[in-house]
This record gives structure tokens, sequence and C-alpha cells, in this order.
């Protein structure tokens, strides 16, 4: 491809290891002109950003960062099929390997296997303070020499060398520079070869580099792609067993004969002692020391688990606040229309701030994450940890999104993307779910208050609220065990921690993470939350006829006639404001619900439910709570027929609750919250997914099948548990 | 000769083969652990796993199992 007439902007893709400052160069070269999306079909996240360069459009693709070119699963392989231009989009005019200059041989490799592909290269020499710091002294002149492409030294955190990297940029694709593909020993090309020619029967273009792959990679993911699985595997073993008959180990040759090259070519590069800084080891010694990095560990957890959980919440209600203020303000001027007052009302304007309440707690853990993951600190703190996560599939980078789930699933499963390896991250994010967030304490503080403390006091009952928070916790973890042992087949991946250097965050990176991610939940994940909110409402509000209101107006006067001379109830219904309008306007409402195509799916599905001891009062609110659970107990006091506003206490709603009986059926007369029930109960809002908002971020995060599947399993799950417990309860 | 899992906190060892020819063990290898590689352990979680391991003046971690496909021998 010439640079004089590229078909739209020039393609240029970013390539490195982790950790190596690549998404901080990214950041610079791109400012706020990105897009995220995900890769069709997988759930690795795809960033391009926009800049323009010598006057001409460029569009940046932010490889995720690899150690290897080396893929056995769909996720790991973007990067390969990225750079040969498998994704819908042709292969990049050029790729900018950011290279950490503290560690140049093993950031090298990646380099030497990309260069395989002979797509022109500048390589940028990032952290190049940190490796001047660390006593290294490296040519970069010698090495781009040796390399055949410009060697840029940058500081991607402070800027600089940009302009220099830019420059080069524009020159390499004027004048294109690759890096000499490594010779193979023979007995390499022959057992591609065998893997190309044995191919060829299937009727698939296999380029040559990846061909290369396959022979390397154990288990690679670009055979799946194939499909045919035995004769192909056939094929395979083939072509490594050329490899073993040279007394070579297929595994480890890649990397034994790049490296050997690497060693010839680095030789006289990089001068100095390149010992690790000694400021870094005093830190780790501390930082990682068995009782006090521990100790340190949990200091810096509680901060971020309060500030989330406590912190955030005078910004929640201020948005809360605002978003009841809007409504009282809007609706007087729909007055005229109910059904579009209460739309924009009730689904809309409730919906909008039902998605901006999450902001703060996004934003502030965000805040906590990019100074922990910049200042080095994050895998420190996965090192201490990984033990307690390993046997589940997760790993030691699960506990920032696992306790973040604590206070709410959202930020957590979006801050799932501290990991890097595919498979404990989908695991992370489907087990983050299952936290006690805070949205479930309300449920377990009505129901404990009404029914545990009476029965076995104060000291049962803080036990009871105590232990409920780990329920979620205790099933999921064996779940995760289970599904990633036989369900999740995906093969596992050793995990890897570089310990990077001890940095300064800067403002800058860490403001640009905070909009990044708040930008993309409000943009990318609110669009589906309004949705369901709308969606929502309409269930709660058709049908409606007015027959409905009629009735109820009329069997309520009649009540009340009772009881009051009739020209009262009268007078008093004229006024909107006096009590008895209030409390008709209520009876109204109910009898809506009632009517409406949720509370009709209530009273169906109530059988299903009954198994677990639900009346049909109790399964109207868990399902009208399967947008936002903490709407449960609101809905409660509606469908109760509370006068009181039951948002101001729930005293009330207890006394309800507590003598409300099975008016018929076999139970007729006892009261439908027993013990058993209210377990039951409990363990229903433990394990189900009762939360929109989650679901719609589970999607972005991962796909809309994890999403429903996730749904549907924590359901049946909850359900399951439900009726578990109710049955063997009843029965002690 | 010893699995480098299984091997002692500080003892300076060097790489005599990886153990498997499995995914695993390319990622590994991709990593620098090569036969004729020095490595040391130079820290273990306070659980006992992962461990960090020093070699050409980088600092790495990964778990015991995987360590454990790479055999070492030690070096005065």
């Amino acid at each position: 491809m010439s640079f004089a007439d590229p078909p739209g902007p020039v393609r240029i893709a970013l390539l490195g290891n982790p950790n190596t400052g690549k998404s901080t160069l990214f950041n610079r070269l791109t400012g706020l002109r990105q897009h995220i999306a995900n890769y069709p079909g997988i759930t690795v996240e795809k960033k391009t950003g926009a800049m323009v360069l010598a006057g001409r459009q460029v569009e940046l693709i932010d490889l995720p960062g690899a150690y290897s070119l080396a893929a056995t699963s769909p996720d790991e392989r973007v990067v390969m099929d990225a750079l040969c231009g498998r994704l819908g989009h042709r292969a990049p005019d050029l790729i900018v390997c950011v290279v950490d200059a503290t560690n140049i041989k093993r950031n090298l490799f990646l380099v030497s296997e990309a260069a395989e592909l002979a797509i022109p290269m500048v390589i940028a020499l990032n952290q190049w303070d940190a490796a001047k710091r660390n006593g290294l002294r490296i040519n970069a002149g010698l090495l781009a020499d040796r390399l055949g492409v410009p060697v840029i030294p940058t500081i991607a955190k402070r800027g600089r060398g940009l302009e220099e990297l830019k420059k080069a940029i524009g020159h390499t694709l004027a004048d294109p520079r690759r890096i000499p593909r490594i010779l193979w020993p023979d007995f390499i090309d022959d057992a591609r070869d065998i893997v190309r020619n044995g191919l060829a029967q299937f009727d698939v273009d296999v380029t040559g580099p990846e061909a290369l792959r396959m022979v390397f990679d154990a288990d690679s993911a670009f055979a799946d792609k194939i499909g045919h699985k035995d004769r192909v595997r056939e094929i395979l073993q083939s072509a490594r067993d050329t490899i073993r008959s040279h007394g070579m180990n297929p595994a480890s040759v890649e990397a034994v004969l790049h490296y050997r090259h690497l060693d010839a070519l680095l030789e006289g590069v990089i001068g100095g002692d390149g010992m690790v800084a000694r400021t870094r080891n005093s830190m780790d010694a501390l930082l990682l020391n068995r009782f006090w990095g521990t100790l340190i560990f949990f200091g810096v957890m509680y901060v971020v688990f309060q500030s989330l959980y406590a912190w955030a919440s005078p910004l929640m209600r201020l948005i809360l606040a605002a978003s009841t203020w809007l409504q009282a303000a809007v609706s007087p001027m729909l007055a005229g229309t109910p059904m579009i007052q209460s739309l924009v009302s009730d689904g809309i304007i409730a919906g909008v701030g039902g998605i901006l309440v999450f902001l703060p707690q996004i934003l502030l853990l965000f805040l906590f994450i990019a100074v922990l993951e910049d200042t080095g600190y994050l895998a420190r703190a996965a090192f201490l940890m990984d033990k307690l996560f390993g046997w589940c599939g997760l790993n030691g980078k699960s506990f920032v999104p696992l306790l973040s789930g604590y206070a709410c699933a959202i930020p957590g499963v979006m801050a799932a993307r501290t990991l890097e390896d595919p498979k404990a991250r989908l695991t992370t994010i489907l087990m983050t779910p299952f936290m006690s967030c805070s949205a479930r304490l309300p449920v377990y503080v009505l129901l404990i208050g009404a029914f545990v403390e009476p029965a076995h006091g104060p000291i049962v009952a803080g036990w009871t609220l105590f232990f409920m928070h780990f329920v979620g916790a205790a099933v999921a973890m064996p779940l995760a065990w289970f599904m990633n042992r036989c369900v999740l087949r995906i093969r596992t991946q050793p995990f890897i921690l570089e310990m990077p250097e001890y940095r300064v965050p800067t403002l800058r990176n860490v403001t640009i993470r905070m909009w990044e991610r708040g930008r993309e939940f409000v943009v990318r994940a609110g669009t589906v939350i309004l949705a369901f909110s709308v969606i929502l409402w309409a269930l709660l509000y058709f049908p409606r006829p007015e027959s409905v209101a009629e009735k109820t107006r009329a069997a309520f006067i009649a009540a009340q006639s009772a009881a009051l001379p009739a020209a009262d109830v009268a007078r008093a219904l004229e006024d909107p404001a006096s009590g008895l309008s209030v409390k008709l306007a209520r009876r109204i409402d109910n009898a809506y619900i009632e009517q409406s195509c949720l509370g009709q799916f209530g009273r169906a599905v109530q059988p299903v439910f009954d198994l677990a001891g639900f009346d049909w009062k109790i399964t109207v609110g868990v399902l009208a709570s399967f947008p936002a659970r903490e709407i449960f107990v609101s809905t409660l006091g509606v469908i109760y027929n509370l006068d009181a506003d039951v948002g101001k206490g729930t005293d009330d709603l207890r006394a309800v609750l507590a003598n409300e009986k099975w008016h018929d059926g076999p139970r007729a007369g006892q009261p439908v919250y027993t013990l058993p029930v209210v377990f039951a109960l409990m363990a229903f809002f433990a394990l189900c997914m009762q939360c929109g908002a989650t679901v719609a971020v589970i999607a972005k995060e991962l796909n809309w099948a994890w999403a429903a599947g996730a749904f549907a399993a924590m359901t049946a799950l909850a359900w399951a548990a439900a009726v578990l417990i109710y049955q063997i309860g009843s029965r002690l | 000769m010893k699995k480098l899992g299984k091997t002692h906190h500080d003892r300076m060892l060097e790489i005599v083969s990886i153990a498997s020819d499995c995914a695993r063990a390319g990622r590994l290898a991709a990593l620098g652990f090569l036969p004729g590689r020095l490595v040391r352990i130079a820290r273990i979680a306070p659980l006992g796993d992962p461990i960090s391991i020093e070699m050409e003046g980088q600092e790495i971690s990964i778990r015991r199992a995987e360590a454990d496909l790479i055999v070492v021998r030690e070096v005065k």
C-alpha cells in the first residue's frame, strides 16, 4: 500500500506488551477523539481514535496488550487477526510498536514476531526516563540501524518525544521500512509448509505467518477457525513432530530462535547495570510483606469500598432529588395528556435519573483504579490476593471488581477491564452481580427487621444481615469453579503478573480514564437502561381502561360513606389535596397495577413462585423489582395500599407484612410471611440479577448472549434456592 | 534438578529445560523462560502463591503451577 492513494484514512495499529504505557500513548495521540466498541462475536474491547498527521486523516487502533502473538482463544487472536486484516478492515498500513525501554529484549520478542507480517514499523521506546533512572544506557540510534526502522525514545506520560514519533510515522508512511524477517532454519520452513499444504485441501486461505502460528502454538485458535478438527489436529501434529525430530520443544522453539536473534541484535545496544531500582525494592519489601503488606492492602481496599458505599451517596441523593424535582416541575405542563405525562415523568425522567445515579460510583471507582494502576499498586494487590481466587478461575485482579460489586455491580463489571486474561475477566464479570450490592440492603433490612428481629432478638438479626452479605459470594465462587471446569472450556492461560515501576499518577491520565468510563457508561449502557425503563413503565401502565378507575372510585366512595356522611365524602374528594383524595388516588394506582400487564403476569406466574411460598402480591413485587431491586420496598408499599409514603419509613410496611394472611387456597387464614418465606425471599434477592442496568452493562462489556444467559441462569438459580429453602424450611 | 515451583526462596538457579510442550509452556518461553537463563525466586506472596521471579534484572510473577513447568538446577 503506498501512501499516495489509500482508500479512506491511513490505518495505524499500536502494538505492545501490557504495562508499556501503550494506552497512555494512544490517549496522547488521539486526545478525546476515541471510539470504543466490541469486536464482533468476542469480548475484547476495540479502541480506535482519530488523529491528523501531515494533513492526512489517520485511524489509530489500540490493540490489546500482549506478550506474544500466540492465541489459544478467539479473544487472544484479535491482535494477529487485526494485523492480518481479518476483522472487516484491511491490514494496518503501519504498526507503531510500543516498547518498554526498561525491558527491551522481552518487548522486542513481540515486535520480532510481528515482523513476520512485513508491515512497516516505527518503534516507540517508551518509559525512557524510567530506563535512565534504572541506570540503563540505551543506544537508540544503533538499535534503529540494527532493526532497520526508526526508534524514537518517548515518555508518553509527559508527552515527550511525540512530535518526533509523529514525524517518524510520516516518513515511514512515505518511505515504508520494515524489520527484516528472522531467518528460520529449514525444519521450521518445512513445518510451515506441512501446515499450508495440508490445509490447502480444506479450501481455506491461510497466510504464511498464520501457518507459522499454528506450528508454534499448541491448541492454536487459528486452527479452530478451519473446522475439520481431527484432520487439522493430525496435520499440526505432524508439523510439530518435524520440530521434535530436530531435538527442539515445539512450545519453546519460537522463543529460543527469536531470543537468540535478539541477543545478537542487542549486543552493545544496552549498557549499564539495569538493576531493579533500589527504591522499588524497599517499597516492595514493605507493600508485599506478609504482615504489613496485607494490612496496607486491607486499609487501601477499605478506603475504596467506603468511598463507593458512603462517600458517593450524597451525590447520588442529589441526582435523585434533582430528578424528582424535574418530575414535579414537568408534570403540570403535561397534565392535559396523562399518558404522555406519565411516560415523561415515570418513564423518561426517572429512567435518566436512574442512569446518572450510577455515575458518582463509577467515577470514584475509576479514579481509584486509575491511581492504583498508575502508581503500580494494583499489580501488587493482585499478587497478594491471587491465591484466594485462583482455584475458581479468577485471579488476584478480580478482587477490586468483586469488592466494588458490594457497593454496586455496575462499576464492578466495568472494573473487570483491568484483567488482561479474557477468561478470568469473563468469570469476574459473571461473578460480580452475585456480590451483595447496596440495593439489596433495604430488602434485607425490611424483612429481617419485620420477622427475624421480633422473633429472635437483635443479635440474631444482626448476624443474619451480616450472613446475607456473603450468600452471593458463597454460591458464586463454587459456581465459578464448576463453570471453569465443565462449562466454559476456554483453555487456561498462565497468570502472568508484572510488577511495574512505582510512578506518580498524572492528573491528565486519571481524568481521561474517568471521563472515558463515565461517558461510555452514559452513552453505551445508558441508552439501553433508558429503553428498559420505558418498557417497564409501559408494562406497568398498560392496559388502562377508564372502567378500573370508575369502579375503584365507586367502591371507595361506598366504603367511606358507610362511616361518614356522603356529602362530607363528596366534599373531601372535591379537594385533590385532602386525605381522602390522596387515599383514593393510591387505591386507583394500585388497581391499575393489578390490571397492568405486569400485574396480570404476576398473577399468572404466581403458581411458579407458590413453590417458594410467595403469594401473588410478593410475586408482583418480585417481578416489578427485576429492573431494579431497590424498587421492591416501594412496590410493596403500593401493593399493600399504604397511605403513608413508605420511602420515609418502613414501620407501617413491617406491621402490614406481619399481619398479612392468605385470603384463600389451602393456607387460608395463615400468615403469608413465615420465616421460611422470608428466607426464601431474601435468598431470591441475594442470587437474582434484578437490575436492568447490570444486564445492560454486561451486554456492553461482553455481549447480549452472555448478558441474557447470566440473567436467565441467575433467575433460575434464585428461584431454585428460594424453593429449596421454603420447602425444607416449612417441613422442619 | 528441580521444578522451579518447588525451589527455595533466594537461590540462584539456571533453567535446564521447559518440561512440557503445552500452550502454557509456550507462554512462559515467550516471556524469556528459556534454557540457560539465570533466575531467582525474589518474593513469595503472603498466601504462598504466586511467586515473583527475578530474571535478567526484571521481576515477573507466576503461579507455582506454571513455575513447575520449568526445570532448574542450582548454581553456586
